[in-house]
């Protein structure tokens, strides 16, 4: 496990650039990190709760699943290429992406900036 | 506050393109050698602003960068409300060709990125004697698809966004937010679908050049590829693959630099590409 979502609740409030792109999203966000799934519940562009798996059958709008040793990488301060980005880890093939990708590409922006929040 | 005018000049050319006629928005700057600028799929000749002011670029070099029809300031043809935008390789570098003829273009260097990059080897393939020098950034023979084209032009998705989100890790992260952001909302400003049909380039008749490579004679145009080493679209091992079936191409990784080298990071990017022209220009100098 790598990835610190317990605290993205507090790095995602009152940031400008999620805010910017955050319109009227809603969405129940499954990450995995490695053998550990955690569910990040958005409501109109608000993180309104992170809860740490495992889950039995939760229902999900998307599902982002790496590796803990990509996104270890990806948490660098100035990561490798191929590293950098989540469709950067998806050209590669390091990372899966299921459920609604309809709703992924409307918000991309912002779920690139949610995942960038984990930085440092 | 002091206002301080670029000398970068605009107009308009209006002129048939493929056997059709267009208006077509132009910029330019500096005089000398012809230096034809080649912008993105979805994007507009704003990329190459920081080539446009570079003065050590501009005391030899008339850099020229049009938008494509569909793009920036130039209107589709008259009757694309019926048509879907559909860019192929064929017409693009006829396209290219037509602009030097009608900008009346003495053996320019021709630089493009990405589909520019791409179109730059359709360029050293087939038209290399129309050619001083040719440049392609971020130029690869054939494009492993990871991505849906779908959400580009959708009623239900953003265009715009979507489009400048999808692209937004092709950077490098160490590149300038301002420079960085401005990229992406040139990217947001493309019209509906107009990406997309960009992006046919890559999946059409001419979607895989790559057996078609050892065509390229770089005695008759001397060829240079450079490639940002954070650009996962066209990596720097695709460019790489392309240059290794080119004999006497010359290939170099731009360290700290992604897909659109030109434009998120500017004054970088010229640090790799004065010396290119340094050398074109000495060339030139040396067979005259």
């Amino acid at each position: 496990m790598t990835l610190p979502l317990e605290t993205l609740k507090e790095r995602a409030a009152g940031d400008a650039l999620l805010a910017r792109f955050a319109l009227d999203f809603d969405c129940a966000l499954l990450i995995g990190d490695g053998d550990t799934d955690w569910l990040v519940r958005i409501t109109r562009g608000e993180v309104v709760q992170v809860t740490k798996g495992p889950f039995i059958m939760p229902k999900t709008d998307l599902r982002l699943r790496a590796a803990s040793d990509t996104w270890s990488k990806f948490l660098a301060p100035v990561p490798p290429p191929g590293y950098h980005d989540l469709l950067a880890l998806r050209r590669f093939r390091r990372i899966q992406i299921e459920g609604d990708i309809q709703l992924m590409s409307a918000y991309l922006f912002y779920l690139k900036r949610l995942f960038a929040l984990l930085r440092a | 506050m002091t206002a301080v005018r670029e000398p970068v000049a605009g107009y308009y050319l209006n002129l048939d393109l493929l056997g059709r006629p267009h208006r077509v928005y132009v910029e330019e700057a500096g005089q000398g050698i012809p230096l034809l600028c080649l912008h993105t799929a979805g994007s507009d000749t704003r990329q190459y602003r920081g080539v446009m002011n570079d003065p050590d670029i501009t005391r030899d070099f008339r850099v020229i960068s049009f938008d494509m029809p569909w793009h920036g300031k130039s209107s589709p043809p008259a009757g694309w409300q019926t048509e879907e935008y559909r860019l192929t390789s064929a017409d693009y570098a006829r396209m290219v060709l037509e602009m030097c003829d009608a900008l009346a273009l003495e053996m320019p260097v021709a630089m493009g990125c990405s589909i520019g990059g791409r179109i730059a080897l359709v360029l050293a393939m087939r038209h290399a004697a129309r050619f001083r020098a040719i440049i392609g950034l971020q130029s690869g023979a054939s494009i492993d698809p990871y991505y849906e084209l779908t959400w580009f032009h959708h009623p239900q998705v953003h265009g715009g966004e979507a489009c400048a989100a999808y692209v937004s890790g092709l950077m490098a992260p160490t590149s300038p937010d301002a420079d960085r952001w401005e990229t992406l909302w040139h990217y947001m400003q493309g019209g509906p679908g107009v990406f997309k049909g960009d992006l046919y380039f890559y999946r059409g008749a001419d979607g895989d050049i790559r057996d078609r490579l050892g065509a390229i004679d770089t005695r008759v145009c001397p060829l240079y590829l450079l490639t940002g080493e954070y650009d996962y679209s066209v990596s720097p091992e695709d460019t790489r693959a392309a240059a290794d079936r080119i004999k006497g191409v010359k290939f170099s990784v731009m360290p700290k630099l992604g897909h659109f080298p030109m434009s998120e990071n500017p004054a970088l990017f010229l640090q790799y590409l004065r010396p290119v022209l340094d050398e074109i220009r000495s060339a030139r100098s040396a067979a005259f």
